[in-house]
């Protein structure tokens, strides 16, 4: 198997597995919010700002993969 | 469709050699976006402050004095003692957000320009200004000694087990930074390479497909892209900021007390 080849599976395997994580750390953060907002209603604007926050951290993670994946991918198909 | 598909591939940046090994290259696509950037934001700023009313306050004026306040608020929180925090977190703020919602004008149109921050060496300047920042504080606040004692935390442990967390706590300062620009670049980057994906996958759909899914689909993605992750980034980027002069000050009080 060629370079690439390998770098094209080895990426979709490190964006399945990161997506399952997001995935996971979207839910979570979600679930915990609509609690708060069940307990207390009044506190959601605040909790939203809270939740897009740490969505936006959990997703970091996975865009850092990705990205990162991209450019061994690019990297070596432009060689 | 030829307009829409004419951006490039994305991840390369056309260089300018100055010929002096690997580190002397000028990413001359990134100086453009970034130039075009910090020239709106200034532009952005200089009209807000001009525009400013102590009586009634328009909206653009709301909008930078709620901005300007959070961050206030937010840095007094983390760390008191340190007010040169909150023009910087501010202006890193705002400069990453004017560079973001710029990417809604199809930049991408002029050869070889991409948006500011799709490119590391942009997002890894800002890191290193905020990482040179923090440990200068660090140092300011608790003196060589005290700062290098810092690395032995936690104190309560014996001996070799703090030696041992020395080295997890080098690992985690080093981190901050890298983890600070790659969150950045790596939204961003993405959000670039989805608009590359989808100009190539309409690029081949028959006839009147192109016409019309095609800048629904980019307009859809571009807004959700742009307005949203580019907005979110900004923010979190600004707020880690100066969350992280907050933990570089953690449990001084404490150790100072007795």
């Amino acid at each position: 198997m060629d370079h690439l080849g390998a770098a094209m599976i080895a990426f979709g395997l490190a964006l399945g597995g990161g997506a399952i994580g997001a995935a996971v750390g979207d839910g979570l953060a979600g679930s915990a919010t609509i609690q708060g907002v069940a307990r207390q209603p009044e506190a959601r604007s605040q909790l939203q700002g809270i939740m897009f926050i740490i969505i936006g951290l959990v997703e970091g993670m996975y865009f850092i993969n990705l990205a990162f994946g991209a450019l061994f991918v690019f990297s070596l198909a432009n060689k | 469709m030829r307009i829409l598909t004419d951006e490039q591939a994305p991840v390369t940046h056309p260089t300018i050699d100055l010929g002096c090994g690997n580190w002397c290259t000028l990413n001359y696509d990134s100086l453009i976006s970034s130039g075009i950037a910090i020239v709106v934001t200034i532009l952005v700023a200089v009209l807000i402050a001009r525009s400013m009313s102590s009586a009634v306050p328009n909206r653009p004026q709301a909008l930078a004095e709620w901005l300007f306040s959070y961050v206030q608020t937010t840095s007094r929180e983390n760390a008191p003692d340190a007010g040169f925090v909150v023009p910087l977190a501010a202006t890193i703020g705002l400069y990453i957000l004017v560079a973001n919602y710029l990417d809604v004008f199809p930049i991408t149109l002029i050869p070889n320009v991409h948006p500011a921050n799709t490119d590391v060496n942009q997002t890894a300047a800002m890191a290193a200004v905020v990482f040179i920042v923090l440990h200068w504080y660090s140092i300011r606040l608790r003196g060589w000694r005290g700062y290098l004692h810092h690395y032995t935390r936690p104190y309560e442990l014996p001996i070799p087990a703090r030696a041992f967390f020395v080295i997890l706590n080098i690992i985690e300062e080093i981190v901050k930074p890298v983890t600070l620009a790659f969150r950045l670049f790596g939204n961003l980057l993405a959000g670039l390479l989805m608009i590359f994906v989808i100009t190539l996958l309409l690029g081949h759909l028959p006839y009147v497909g192109s016409w019309l899914v095609g800048p629904a689909a980019l307009a859809v993605w571009k807004l959700f892209d742009v307005l949203f992750i580019g907005l979110i980034q900004a923010f979190i980027f600004m707020l880690l900021t100066m969350v992280y002069f907050g933990l570089a000050r953690e449990g001084f009080e404490a150790e100072h007390a007795h």
